[in-house]
């Protein structure tokens, strides 16, 4: 297990070396100048040409890299054009703000997904299998924005129950502060509850088909130890698999939501990095993103291991 | 030949497309008896075991003209009582397929199931009981079968960790599905031992489904023949087995080799 975890990390740094270097050299081959963003149109040739030396940018772009990579393993990401903060600050503050968006919607979700896949799997073709497999349909046909819209005007405009727009750190009262998210996570929710229908529904409908499901049937045991303890059990791995893929997607940022409902999280900060071209705030914001998506397959894999035994027993190799 | 244990009459299975996969069967089970159901693979034979079990895949449609387990109708009893009779007094050993176990339970986290719900008892006692039917059913460490995933143990300790689950009940009557089919010989005889152990010991009727006809002749006292989903013929096995009427089982029979006791071959 330890060298398991060991052998895992390592291909993680690799992961993100590789990543890094990538997007070091797109973001130095693409058109733009960052010293003449920082001055406007209106500097004079010579300003923009001592700006470019003093940050380093007439050097080669591989040079630039080492200079970079330097820096960041030291902890130094650099300083945003934008904000004049240190990228590295910048990303930790508006790390709460998704991490409780992304927490709030997996919370509303999972429950809801978990109750209408299994119940839809067991009464298959029924009118409660129709119930989920439209909500299924819907959650994840709606488009994102048009929900937060539509949300927003019902809810926060009409009805008044949910603020239009802001966030309310946490440090101005816990429940506020959830109150302030609960309708963007609502609307995120909205789509996962479609994703995570359709997982559990088609695992549990194979695992329902199991041979081992018939043990269960034979021992007279009643219908639900069958299903929670049998079925459900050996279910278990896609939709996990799901939940942590889209917690990696929801932990990088929800542009969309948190753009509309604004919201000040990692999606808007990358939106600010690209628009602005802010080319030290997007690599270190590239970085945080792969590092998370590599954590969170790690531990996916680890999850996997306390599900299956086969796997946590079988050897190295992971699912 | 006493006590009339278990009597289907008229048993029909249908899939969804009107075919008849069993068709009129009618079988009897008496006290202490051990009874082979022979028949090659698809005459319908394991489909008769399960609904004997309650238990066909879902999909098929089961229909009879009267079921009676241990002097109950089983038609008049509500779904529960069903379930609780079926899955409390007969005991079930099915192939010795890894995939009836399930496979991301331990051992000791599945086989007391049954015993669990139907006897209102808690883990400590269950394993205690599971540890002892272990050592009967010829485990030598119980521990470490207990604690082993299925994928950990051997096809013949599977088959002895199923043997041992349907006993965990205390069954009146056991009914065991092609329970040898892919073992080896010398686990195929072990197994076999302890079902006639079973039978001839603890005066435990089984219900025995194979296409072994080796098998069927050596433990069964009387076998029903199954083809295309009817009983073809019945009757004492010895008497099947020298004196066949129907023209299907003595293809059947022709077609095996017997070593008699002397070793000449018949």
């Amino acid at each position: 297990m330890i060298r398991y975890i060991i052998k895992r990390l390592f291909s993680g740094l690799v992961v993100l070396f590789i990543v890094s270097f990538i997007t070091f050299y797109i973001l130095s081959i693409i058109p733009g100048d960052t010293a003449l963003m920082r001055l406007g149109t209106e500097a004079t040739p010579e300003l923009v040409a001592q700006l470019r030396a003093s940050m380093g940018l007439d050097l080669p772009w591989y040079e630039r890299y080492i200079h970079w990579i330097g820096a960041f393993l030291r902890g130094d990401w650099g300083e945003s054009l934008v904000f004049g903060e240190d990228v590295f600050t910048l990303i930790l503050q508006r790390l709460p703000v998704t991490i409780t968006l992304a927490a709030l919607s997996l919370l509303i979700a999972i429950p809801i997904a978990t109750i209408m896949g299994v119940v839809s799997a067991i009464y298959q073709n029924r009118w409660i299998d129709y119930v989920a497999r439209t909500l299924m349909q819907i959650g994840e046909a709606v488009p994102q924005f048009w929900l937060a819209l539509i949300f927003l005007v019902v809810f926060a405009g009409q009805l008044g129950w949910f603020p239009v727009a802001g966030y309310v750190p946490f440090e101005e009262g816990m429940l506020d502060s959830l109150h302030s998210l609960l309708l963007p996570a609502i609307v995120i929710s909205f789509g996962l509850i479609g994703i995570l229908i359709r997982i559990i529904r088609s695992s549990m409908l194979t695992a329902l088909q199991q041979d081992f499901m018939l043990m269960p049937k034979v021992n007279g045991l009643p219908g639900k130890t069958a299903i929670f303890k049998y079925a459900f059990r050996s279910a278990l791995i896609a939709p996990v698999t799901t939940v942590m893929m889209q917690l990696a997607g929801l932990l990088t940022g929800t542009v969309l939501v948190e753009s509309i409902f604004a919201l000040p999280g990692i999606g808007r900060l990358l939106l600010v990095a690209v628009e602005q071209r802010d080319i030290l705030l997007l690599q270190g914001l590239v970085m945080f993103i792969t590092a998370t998506v590599v954590l969170i397959n790690f531990l996916a894999d680890i999850l996997y291991r306390f599900i299956n035994p086969l796997i946590r027993l079988g050897g190295e190799e992971s699912a | 030949m006493s006590g009339k244990l278990l009597s289907i009459k008229g048993l029909r299975i249908h899939d969804r497309a009107g075919n008849r996969l069993v068709d009129g069967v009618s079988l009897e089970l008496y006290d202490d008896e051990f009874v082979g159901i022979v028949g090659e693979s698809g005459s319908g034979k394991s489909l008769t075991a399960r609904a004997l079990l309650h238990a066909v895949p879902s999909g098929l449609s089961v229909h009879y003209d009267e079921y009676e387990v241990f002097n109950q109708q089983i038609a008049s009893l509500a779904d529960q009582k069903k379930r609780e009779l079926i899955g409390k007094k007969i005991g079930f050993v099915p192939q010795n397929t890894i995939a009836f176990l399930h496979p991301f339970l331990k051992v000791k986290q599945q086989i007391g199931d049954g015993y669990q719900y139907h006897f209102k008892k808690g883990k400590h006692e269950s394993l205690k009981k599971a540890k002892e039917l272990l050592k009967k059913v010829g485990i030598q460490d119980p521990e470490r079968v207990l604690n082993a995933y299925p994928f950990e143990l051997s096809g013949g300790m599977k088959q002895r960790v199923q043997i041992a689950s349907a006993l965990m009940t205390d069954p009146e009557l056991i009914i065991a599905d092609e329970p040898t089919t892919a073992l080896d010989t010398v686990h195929q005889r072990q197994v076999m031992n302890l079902f006639s152990d079973l039978n001839q010991k603890e005066q435990i009727p089984i219900l025995f489904i194979s296409h072994d006809l080796h098998i069927i002749r050596k433990y069964c006292q009387r076998v029903y023949v199954m083809h295309n989903g009817k009983i073809v013929e019945s009757g004492p096995t010895e008497k099947v087995f020298t004196h066949p009427e129907h023209e299907y089982t003595k293809t059947l029979i022709a077609s095996t080799l017997f070593l008699t006791e002397t070793g000449t071959v018949q």
